[in-house]
């Protein structure tokens, strides 16, 4: 017993430091976002602001058309929501289409699309941009909504899932003369929800933090997502760490308070596909 | 083919699925329900690796035809000493490498401590590893900004704290330490779940066993649980390397590729060449990629057989 305590307490002391350096950035970059810049410059570090304003914040969403944080906040949520509808859709008629339906070459097929994650991404850069600008889709919403909705890995997820599903419900429904669709709808989706529920978290926040593609298709300043914006505004507020602050601090929002209601999903997502992968 | 044709028969009997009438011909359901996901696949995956493959043999510019030269980007790149192409790669190639070395271990043993010692679960453990991942959630740009204010020379609170007060971004080797840390705080939250899963798995008897066996804790670490987790460590390994060859926003972000190029990893130059201002050179872009993606890909096919033996 007493053992015990010895290397619980040690745990707790060592977690405990770690968790301090965890915090503190955040929290610092918390506090700066009210810092004053005539302050900043004058008095040097501070943890707490010399005085409270919220200034930066009102100059970033509401009056600068250099950087215009809040367009910049819309258009990213416009762009991660639409992704990730467009992603449950397509991934799971596709998973339901490798599971349920019999057609020649299934399961040849699908083994060429895990092979094909293999082939790494970065050499698909430069011709997808080609791609998208021949379609037209430079400065669009469509540009970081639609290629990131090819990607291979849900569809092994989902399906991975949906395999686990007894057929005898499928069937117990084509009895009762179901179509495909009605089987897809009706049985099926209802079922898979939990999968679906971590396909969608890890596609919104891989999409709202996608930085180098956005960085690319996306030119126009008012057009951009916020997480390359970013970097531009990092240009513009080289010293102003009061600004700088509140943009990024604003740009995380949207991820930690989706962490905060469903971290369970995302603390369990990462042993399920590490579990299915190694 | 008289006993198949009566098995079938009997399955048919049998299995509630064929009392429906079977349609004949052509069946449009599969490429109904696949269709989408085959179409989105081939446009914007297949195709572009093929023509990513492609143009690295031209001299392509992104917007005219691309004319065939054969091997002379890979040429220029890869043994033209005066060549600023053949600098770009290899200072690039160089940092990327450098990077991997440097990160792929911290992203490897303090995750790996964080989760042995949350599976001891002290007090607050939940909340210790909901801290740890957070992080995760978060977007290069973002972070990069908070972290280069963190290692800002005249207000940082680095500077303040540590009395010796190094330029941190702009001098070897604080700067790459820097990158580190970034990266280590940014990061590490995925590989510690897998751990703590991972630590879950191993079965108590062995730790019991080793105990009557006289073993001490730093023991039974390295000789039970090392052991037991090799499979999801290597897989670890592997994807944080892969991860970590895809080096970015960090570089760019934080130290922009300085000091003095010490680190401009070589997807800066990519995206330099390709999309930089001035004329885009697609074609030597496109060479640097294939090469970047053929290290990337010798990665995951040693996880290939390495997993393979395994079973």
């Amino acid at each position: 017993m007493k053992k015990l305590n010895i290397s619980t307490l040690i745990s707790f002391v060592f977690l405990l430091c770690m968790t301090l350096i965890w915090i503190f950035p955040l929290a610092w970059a918390f506090l700066s976002s009210f810092k004053d810049e005539v302050d900043i410059q004058t008095f040097g570090f501070s943890m707490l602001p010399v005085h409270w304003v919220i200034t930066n914040y009102q100059d970033l969403l509401f009056d600068n058309s250099s950087t215009p944080v809040a367009k910049w906040f819309m258009n990213s949520m416009i762009i991660s929501v639409t992704q990730t509808v467009l992603v449950l859709v397509v991934v799971s008629m596709a998973a339901y289409g490798y599971t349920r339906l019999r057609f020649k070459g299934r399961d040849w097929l699908f083994s060429f699309l895990l092979a094909s994650m293999m082939f790494p991404a970065v050499v698909n850069l430069i011709p997808l941009y080609k791609i998208i600008d021949t379609l037209g889709w430079v400065n669009t919403y469509w540009a970081a909504i639609v290629p990131g909705a090819a990607a291979v890995f849900n569809v092994f997820l989902v399906r991975q899932f949906m395999i686990g599903i007894p057929l005898e419900l499928d069937e117990s429904a084509r009895i009762d003369g179901a179509n495909d669709f009605q089987i897809y709808t009706k049985v099926t989706l209802p079922l898979i929800k939990p999968v679906l529920t971590v396909v969608a978290l890890f596609t919104f926040t891989s999409s709202w933090n996608d930085f180098l593609w956005p960085s690319i298709v996306f030119n126009d300043i008012d057009r951009m997502p916020i997480t390359p914006g970013l970097q531009l505004l990092q240009g513009m507020y080289v010293t102003d760490i009061g600004h700088a602050m509140s943009a990024a601090l604003i740009a995380i929002v949207p991820t930690f308070i989706l962490y905060l209601f469903t971290q369970r999903y995302f603390l369990q997502s990462m042993s399920l596909t590490s579990g299915v992968k190694g | 083919m008289d006993v198949k044709l009566s098995e079938n028969k009997r399955v048919d009997v049998l299995s509630p699925v064929s009392l429906k009438p079977r349609r004949k011909g052509f069946n449009v359901m599969p490429m109904v329900f696949i269709g989408p996901h085959m179409l989105l696949f081939a446009l914007f995956f297949l195709i572009p690796i093929f023509f990513g493959v492609y143009i690295s043999f031209t001299n392509w510019d992104l917007i005219n035809t691309p004319e065939f030269v054969g091997l002379q980007n890979y040429k220029e790149i890869l043994f033209n000493k005066e060549s600023t192409f053949y600098a770009q790669l290899h200072t690039g190639l160089g940092n990327t490498f450098k990077f991997v070395v440097f990160t792929v271990p911290a992203c490897i043993i303090i995750p790996l401590m964080l989760a042995a010692a949350l599976h001891v679960k002290p007090k607050g453990s939940k909340l210790f590893q909901a801290i740890f991942y957070l992080p995760v959630l978060f977007s290069i740009s973002a972070v990069m900004i908070i972290w280069s204010m963190m290692f800002n020379v005249s207000f940082g609170p680095i500077n303040h704290y540590f009395s010796s007060a190094p330029n941190w971004l702009g001098t070897q080797p604080y700067a790459w330490v820097a990158l580190v840390v970034v990266t280590v705080w940014w990061g590490i939250g995925g590989n510690m779940i897998i751990y703590q899963a991972a630590l879950n798995g191993v079965s108590k008897d062995y730790y019991e066993a080793a105990s009557l066996d006289g073993a001490g804790r730093i023991q039974k670490f390295f000789h039970i649980t090392l052991p037991s987790i090799k499979n999801q460590l290597l897989f670890t390994v592997v994807i944080t390397t892969i991860a970590q060859f895809n080096i970015y926003g960090q570089a760019l972000m934080l130290t922009k590729g300085g000091p003095s190029s010490s680190t401009t990893v070589l997807l800066m130059y990519i995206q330099q060449n390709a999309f930089g201002s001035g004329q885009s050179i697609a074609g030597i872009g496109s060479a640097m990629a294939v090469i970047l993606g053929l290290c990337i890909m010798a990665v995951s096919i040693i996880q290939f057989f390495l997993l393979r033996e395994k079973k």
